[in-house]
């Protein structure tokens, strides 16, 4: 679970077994346009969730509620104990750093290398090198990138570069990990080895929230689905199949 | 799922050492790959702290030039002939003991007759009339020198004491006010000047800071995105840039130092020679408070470029 101090992590104790906690959360971007149309969601700690539905249903707004990148307009968010709702900017890095996120377009920096773009998300939270030299080499191999460390990332493959992304995700030990589309660049075998590194690291026991559209993914996978459709909760299957809303 | 406690912030100093030394790092990268801008800038920094110096030199030269004319205004008290040595020698005593004056000789009427032989030896006409003269026709004199020019009318007045008063014939006073009152009007309008010019540089510097670092925050848009995405602090994101303004500041600084030292080491001899001094004292003035005079330029440079750093980020750095 995530905590801001001992206090919360005995309240949360007491209160929370959820590691995700959407109640009734809106978000409107506009009075004539509703994103969101009051989600109440909820993910246990070690849970696969794959969030469909349409282009335009509120999936990545979804996401971003979950990074703390977009504020609901109504309700509560609350991650492993932690009501995010009306985060304060100063502690949404102190959030980031306990939420892997990986997206569709890789987000790499194209002059650093694999080993360089991974160390960075340590490097700027401060972490000290002999941890930095410890953790890449860790989440470089549980990637599957062993040996690509020096290389650029337009020197590899667009599902190397993505593992990358996953590999910068990782090396924080996130207890969540959102991926929004991370396969939409991605040829379909490509897309299920991404999809295959997902489940090994949901396995591991870190929660992860897939979100996507692609159907072949979902069904492979055989978790938990969850449909949007105009915003809304649509269905929300145990071990789910792709089902257009 | 085990519980994962963590603590809002990490205040360990090494890791504030960290995390300066790796901003710092991104900052030298900024400067880098925005080098000609960065030479823009500096540049500009460099034309400002130049004119500021021009302005301290100009103030020194004018301090320089005005006690060089105050050092030698005096006033020469002519006494009567037959004055006896004892009544001027008192008269002497008297105006040293004037809190205004700074020195007072006594030239005797031998001396003044030398003196003026020596002066004439030249032109046979005045030597001549002069011996036909049988007796010295000089009086004794007093050279008196003020503290300041403004004080010789109160010596001028205090030389009218019953005492003496009546034994003097004659006062041979300039005004010099007037001479001194000219040159600071000549060197007021220079400093106007070079401030007025040092203002304009220092605005353009300030709006240059702005622009390299709205530059800046442009070309690195995509690592900024990447830095709040993995959980940069948003002082982690700011602080390159506002080490980046200090860096042009520092480099400017040193710039202008290595310029404006060895300038000065061939100026003071020259302007040494002009005003009939053994030095102007601008090197070792520069010298011996090179820490003042540079830390002080680097200081308010490198205030106003932070602060211009600080507009542009709060502008366009969305953290």
């Amino acid at each position: 679970m995530l905590y801001l101090n001992e206090q919360e992590h005995t309240t949360a104790k007491k209160k929370h077994q959820d590691m995700i906690k959407l109640h009734r959360v809106h978000k409107e971007y506009h009075p004539n346009i509703t994103a969101l149309c009051g989600i109440d969601l909820h993910v246990e700690p070690g849970e696969f969730v794959s969030i469909v539905g349409q282009s335009g249903t509120g999936k990545t707004t979804l996401a971003k509620l979950l990074i703390a990148e977009e504020r609901p307009t109504r309700g509560r968010i609350v991650i492993g104990g932690w009501d995010i709702t009306d985060i304060h900017a100063s502690q949404i890095p102190f959030l980031r750093r306990q939420i892997g996120v990986v997206f569709q377009d890789f987000k790499l920096l194209r002059q650093k290398t694999v080993g360089e773009n991974i160390a960075f998300a340590l490097e700027v939270a401060g972490e000290p090198r002999q941890r930095i030299r410890d953790v890449v080499p860790q989440v470089v191999r549980v990637v599957g990138l062993h040996g690509k460390e020096d290389r650029y990332p337009n020197q590899i493959s667009g599902g190397e570069q993505q593992r990358v992304v996953i590999a910068r995700a990782l090396v924080h030990r996130p207890k969540v990990l959102i991926a929004d589309e991370p396969t939409g660049n991605l040829d379909a075998i490509t897309a299920h080895e991404i999809v295959d590194l997902l489940r090994k690291i949901n396995d591991f026991g870190t929660t992860v929230v897939l979100v996507t559209h692609d159907k072949d993914v979902v069904n492979r996978l055989k978790r938990r689905v969850v449909t949007l459709k105009n915003g809304c909760i649509h269905t929300d299957h145990k071990v789910g199949k792709y089902v257009l809303a | 799922m085990g519980a994962l406690t963590l603590s809002l912030r990490d205040t360990s100093h090494m890791k504030l050492v960290r995390t300066i030394v790796r901003a710092f790092k991104f900052a030298l990268q900024n400067f880098w790959r925005n080098i000609w801008l960065s030479i823009a800038t500096i540049l500009v920094f460099v034309l400002t702290l130049t004119m500021i110096n021009l302005l301290i030199v100009v103030h020194v030269l004018t301090q320089t030039a005005v006690q060089q004319v105050e050092d030698r205004i005096d006033v020469s008290v002519y006494f009567k002939r037959g004055t006896s040595e004892p009544t001027i020698l008192e008269a002497r005593e008297y105006l040293l003991g004037l809190s205004q004056v700074r020195s007072a000789q006594y030239v005797s009427s031998e001396e003044a007759y030398t003196r003026f032989t020596q002066r004439h030896r030249n032109d046979s006409s005045i030597i001549n009339a002069l011996s036909t003269i049988e007796s010295n026709p000089f009086g004794g004199s007093l050279v008196i020198q003020a503290r300041a020019p403004e004080d010789f009318e109160f010596i001028l007045e205090a030389l009218n004491n019953p005492q003496f008063g009546d034994a003097i014939e004659q006062k041979d006073f300039e005004d010099h006010e007037r001479i001194i009152a000219r040159i600071r009007s000549v060197t007021d309008r220079v400093q106007w000047f070079a401030l007025g010019v040092g203002a304009v540089f220092l605005v353009i510097a300030v709006l240059i800071v702005f622009n390299a670092i709205r530059i800046a925050i442009y070309t690195h848009r995509e690592e900024i995105g990447i830095m709040k995405l993995v959980g940069a602090s948003n002082s982690f994101i700011r602080l390159p840039f506002l080490l980046e303004s200090l860096i042009f500041s520092l480099v400017s600084t040193l710039i202008m130092a290595a310029i404006l030292l060895p300038a000065l080491q061939v100026l003071d001899p020259q302007l040494s020679a002009f005003f009939g001094t053994a030095s102007i004292g601008l090197t070792e003035y520069v010298f011996s408070n090179g820490f003042l005079v540079f830390g002080g330029q680097f200081i308010v440079l490198a205030a106003l470029s932070v602060l211009s750093a600080s507009v542009a980020m709060s502008r366009y750095l969305h953290v």
